[in-house]
């Protein structure tokens, strides 16, 4: 196997010009008027056909460009025309008959910053197992099996064949990719050829069955795959084989390692592409292999944070490898995330999967972990800014930013418990409002994205015909996540003190000061900093708080009904919405000024975790986690001085061990000191390499925005 | 039987192997002159007073029982003098400018305090490290605490500088896992001149120890014009302990200056700074000596 080359620019960054073969395509404009004919025939009852059919077009037509000093190939151009349909469909319905709706959803989306509802399409886990074992040939296979001498209806017939069109399509797109490389890497055409016609053979085509599938699914049948399911349990039966019969060695295995991870990381696949390694099988047996081990010492050798890995942990993940990873992180590539085997399964559970379901389950996307190759989880769709609730209650009901009435009047309130009340109140009808839109937009998937690719794969979805968008997986599920529960929290905790309990302040006249932003209120506003009774500190007051909520807000979500045959998921966690709810969100009963940032993930909120980090993790761990089926995170920063050496490594393994000894779900550090940070923000040019873990994914330091980045440093100014 | 704590360090790592919480006891008997920890020397309770983070807003004045603090020409004035330390003050101060050193709890009252983060400790095979000050200036203290820690399992640390009585290690031994143990000279003229005591008693007690087969990690504060003369002499005489199982070499950091000038202490800290080979070079002649060099 030819040596990856880390210098070769073309190698690296193939994604930031690719040229496409003169000859080996027709031209755009054919492309176009292909897309604008075939869209003719759509009658909104045949989606799944004509999206197949145009797939099927763009893979067979197309012009490809190969690169000749990559071992993998996968590219095609498609013009972004199944970009332009599903735009087209979802405008159809969002602009159509859901016009009313949308705009309300819009609106608390960008104007309010109160909740996010959409459709989320994406956020899939393929059945990357079934995919190499059979190839694409066998999948085509098993549905031929499946449907033969059964009598199909329209819809089925209509299904099985467009699932039979895509899986074609990917065969043809390989033969043609090989016949182009063939002059220049044999090796590479064969292996393309073999996987057109079946399973793969060894580990260099299971790599290259899973590049070429992936970008076909993402690039250009446009789904956001955001998984590629268990890596190392799927590569391990071909290195075994492959070490074994003499095929490849472990040399070999490591340079295509190399290949592999830079064809993710130049073409900049957005928020990084994650897969899993480590923890239980469905026999409760560690998976931890060879393998598992090589991807993380080849990935250490990489600058690079995409693909981003999933680790899960098990009672019996090994420690060392445990501390390898932990090693990675120390040195500056922090593009992991920590999983609890143990609570995700017990979560999982709770909304009816069955154990041996639970046991395989892959993480997607950030940290919600879905049932591999079984579940659609739609993890991404739905969440509630649960600071907006106290504004709302302060309020009346009132946008305090624009002066909008968005929800409802609250009842009179006189205690602390009725304040609590109407808090909740305006969260559960926050969270109501997201999940009529889901459930209301869930019920026009079939028109929106009907997706053949995945279906072909889910063992469920080709037995009974149904896409998996539309309820044809085992598990159809929705989730849907709560933001900044910290703030949430320090807000409540401080409204008992000062209004209720001491009596320092009349509810009005907090809603007054908070209306201005504190002004002339510093005083008040630096004894509400002081006080002790926050999130994230072993305070009492706070912690029982923390474990009320949860409570409360696991019952509003956890096993709802979705439009799809599946139950809803409730999840902790904040993607961007920290800072970008946070915009919207007017000054708070804890302190924090409009505008700024609403607390991240588990976090306490920003220099609010004043008792240090093991104080952190005890009351952070202090409710159920395993409530929350669609995970959650806390995000850890330490300094180097903490992390250096031996010792520096046992503490970071005790931090990890013990968050999962007493019930955390997931966890992911950073290891930097503020001071290199500022450096960093003033001399760009000079800290390109410097990654940060944002939140479910990796970025460059210098790319964040100021806010983002001074958000970073006030944290590490913290722990240092 | 109560001690005066001047701080509880979690997450301490560098004071032990592993995930520790490391007590700071008041009261030493040297006085270094590069002592980083000068809120540590006195006995007594005494309060810090940040004048750069002070913004004079009086809020401190109006609780103070004692008078100690007043306003004078908008500007905020402390008296140490007639300060109890009572610490109210620290509470109101907005700004953290007023933080109160000496604390004093009983063995009891500490130890919840410290079972709070076993499992932390557990799972980094760390414990708890009594540091000081000079934490065996309370022998008694300690031997209570140490006994209940290691009846709840917990690995143990002592960090000393050795000048403390013998007895006093006696009441420790049979609790005490490992000792952390400052060598700071050999020759005795350098001793003075940077402690202003002499390494006799320092000396003899490391042999004790070692002929008690206690475990000791030692600490080499490495102090540029003060003890830089000593790494050779330092080798050779550890070379001879059997149960010296790490030797660490700490660099000499200026960094305590507003701690001292927040006490109203005399900074005694020295100019100079060592630079990262002369760290490299004591590790390397420690390590010639056959001793256990880690960072
Ligand atoms: S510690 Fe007590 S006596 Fe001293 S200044 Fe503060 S309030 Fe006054
Ligand atoms: S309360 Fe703090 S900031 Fe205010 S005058 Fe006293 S020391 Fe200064």
């Amino acid at each position: 196997m030819q040596k990856f080359d880390f210098n070769n620019k073309s190698l690296i960054n193939q994604y930031d010009n690719i040229t496409y073969i003169e000859d080996s395509g027709v031209s755009f404009e054919e492309m176009t008027k292909f897309y604008s004919d075939l869209m003719q025939s759509d009658n909104g009852d045949n989606h799944d056909l004509i999206k197949a059919n145009l797939f099927d077009y763009i893979l067979t037509n197309a012009k490809i460009a190969i690169d000749k000093e990559d071992i993998f190939q996968e590219k095609v151009f498609d013009g972004d025309l199944i970009g332009l349909q599903r735009k087209k469909w979802l405008s159809d319905i969002k602009d159509g008959v859901l016009k009313n709706e949308t705009l309300e959803c819009l609106n608390a989306y960008n104007k309010y910053g109160s909740y996010r509802a959409e459709e989320d399409l994406g956020h899939t886990s393929p059945n990357t197992k079934a995919l190499l074992k059979l190839g694409f040939k066998g999948l085509i296979n098993r549905i031929n099996d499946t449907i033969a001498n059964k009598k199909l209806t329209i819809k089925q017939e209509k299904f099985y064949n467009s699932c039979k069109i895509v899986l074609n399509a990917c065969k043809k797109l390989a033969n043609r990719l090989s016949d182009a490389i063939l002059p220049f890497n044999k090796e590479n055409a064969i292996a393309l050829k073999n996987i057109a016609n079946s399973a793969p053979n060894n580990i260099y085509e299971a790599m290259q069955l899973i590049v070429l599938y992936f970008f076909a699914h993402e690039y250009v049948y446009k789904t956001r795959v955001r998984t590629l399911g268990r890596l190392d349990v799927l590569l391990y039966p071909f290195y075994k084989n492959d070490i074994e019969n003499g095929i490849y060695t472990k040399a070999d295995v490591i340079e295509m390692l190399k290949y592999f991870f830079n064809k993710f990381s130049s073409a900049k696949v957005p928020f990084g592409l994650p897969f899993a390694i480590g923890g239980l099988d469905e026999n409760k047996n560690e998976v931890t292999n060879e393998i598992s081990y090589l991807i993380v010492d080849v990935y250490k050798q990489m600058n690079i944070y995409s693909p981003k890995i999933h680790i899960r942990v098990s009672p019996k993940t090994p420690v060392d490898f445990i501390k390898r990873v932990l090693s990675c992180i120390i040195n500056g590539k922090s593009s992991f995330v920590f999983i609890n085997d143990t609570v995700t399964v017990n979560a999982l559970k709770k909304v009816g999967i069955c154990e041996k379901d639970a046991l395989d389950y892959t993480p997607i996307g950030c940290y919600e972990p879905a049932v591999w190759g079984k579940e659609i989880g739609c993890t991404g769709g739905a969440g509630v800014n649960l600071v907006k609730a106290v504004e709302y209650v302060l309020s009346g009901g009132y946008d305090v930013l624009t002066g909008d009435f968005c929800t409802f009047k609250p009842a009179v309130i006189n205690t602390y418990e009725d304040f609590y009340n109407e808090v909740k109140k305006q969260i559960k009808f926050l969270t109501d409002k997201c999940i009529d839109y889901v459930n209301t937009i869930e019920r026009y998937y079939s028109y929106l994205g009907p997706d053949s690719m995945l279906s072909a794969q889910y063992d469920d979805s080709v037995k009974n015909g149904i896409d998996v968008l539309e309820g044809g997986a085992t598990y159809n599920n929705t989730s849907l996540n709560f933001y900044s529960l910290a703030s949430l929290v320090d807000c409540l905790s401080v409204v008992k003190e000062f209004v209720f309990d001491k009596k320092i302040i009349t509810l009005t006249d907090l809603f007054t000061i908070l209306k201005n932003n504190w002004k002339n209120n510093l005083n008040l506003r630096s004894k509400i900093l002081k006080y002790n009774a926050k999130y994230g500190n072993e305070n009492a007051v706070a912690d029982k708080i923390t474990i009320d909520v949860t409570r409360y807000l696991a019952s509003i979500v956890n096993n709802r009904k979705n439009s799809r045959g599946g139950v809803y998921k409730a999840s902790l966690f904040t993607i961007d919405t920290c800072f970008y709810f946070g915009k919207r969100t007017f000054a708070t009963p804890d302190g924090r000024l409009q505008g700024e940032t609403l607390s991240k993930n588990l976090c306490a909120s920003l220099t609010m975790d004043k008792n240090g980090i093991l104080s952190l993790i005890n009351s952070v761990t202090i409710f159920d986690h395993s409530d929350f089926p669609n995970g959650s995170v806390l995000d850890v920063v330490l300094h180097p001085s903490n992390v250096s050496g031996n010792d520096g490594l046992n503490a970071f393994y005790g931090i990890v061990k013990t968050y999962f000894d007493k019930g955390g779900f997931s966890i992911h550090g950073n290891v930097f000191n503020a001071d290199e940070l500022k450096k960093a923000q003033q001399n760009p040019e000079k800290y390109t390499n410097l990654q940060v873990r944002v939140c479910g994914w990796n970025a460059y330091f210098v790319n964040l925005t100021k806010q983002e980045q001074d958000a970073f440093i006030t944290q590490a100014n913290h722990v240092s | 039987m109560k001690a005066n704590i001047f701080e509880i360090k979690h997450f301490a790592v560098h004071d032990g192997d592993g995930i520790r919480t490391t007590l700071f006891i008041k009261g030493c008997p040297l006085k270094c002159a590069w002592c980083h920890n000068p809120e540590g020397l006195s006995v007594k309770s005494e309060l810090a007073f940040l004048s750069h983070k002070c913004i004079n807003c009086g809020e401190c004045v109006n609780v103070c029982n004692f008078n100690a603090h007043s306003i004078l020409d908008g500007k905020h004035v402390y008296s140490r003098k007639t300060c109890m330390t009572c610490g109210d003050c620290v509470d109101v101060c907005p700004e953290d400018a007023l933080k109160l050193y000496g604390i004093t709890y009983s063995a009891d009252e500490l130890l919840p305090l410290l079972l709070k983060d076993k499992d932390f400790y557990k799972n980094s095979n760390g414990g708890v490290t009594i540091s000081g000050g000079e934490c065996l200036t309370q022998p008694d203290f300690c031997e209570k605490l140490l006994k209940s820690l290691k009846e709840n399992d917990i690995h143990t640390a002592v960090d000393t500088c050795g000048f403390v009585n013998k007895n006093a290690l006696d009441k420790v031994i049979p609790y005490t896992d490992v000792f952390l143990y400052d060598v700071k000279a050999i020759d005795n003229d350098v001793h003075i001149k940077c402690t202003g005591q002499s390494n006799k008693i320092i000396l003899e007690n490391l042999l004790y120890l070692d002929s008690k087969n206690c475990k000791i990690e030692i600490r080499y504060p490495y102090v540029p014009n003060y003890n830089d003369t000593e790494v050779d002499k330092i080798g050779e005489f550890l070379s001879k302990l059997k149960n010296v199982t790490k030797v660490k070499v700490l660099p000499y950091h200026n960094l305590a200056g507003s701690k001292y000038t927040s006490l109203d202490l005399k900074n005694t800290l020295p100019f100079v700074l060592p630079n990262d080979e002369q760290i490299l070079h004591a590790k390397k002649v420690l390590s010639s000596y056959g001793l256990n060099v880690v960072d």
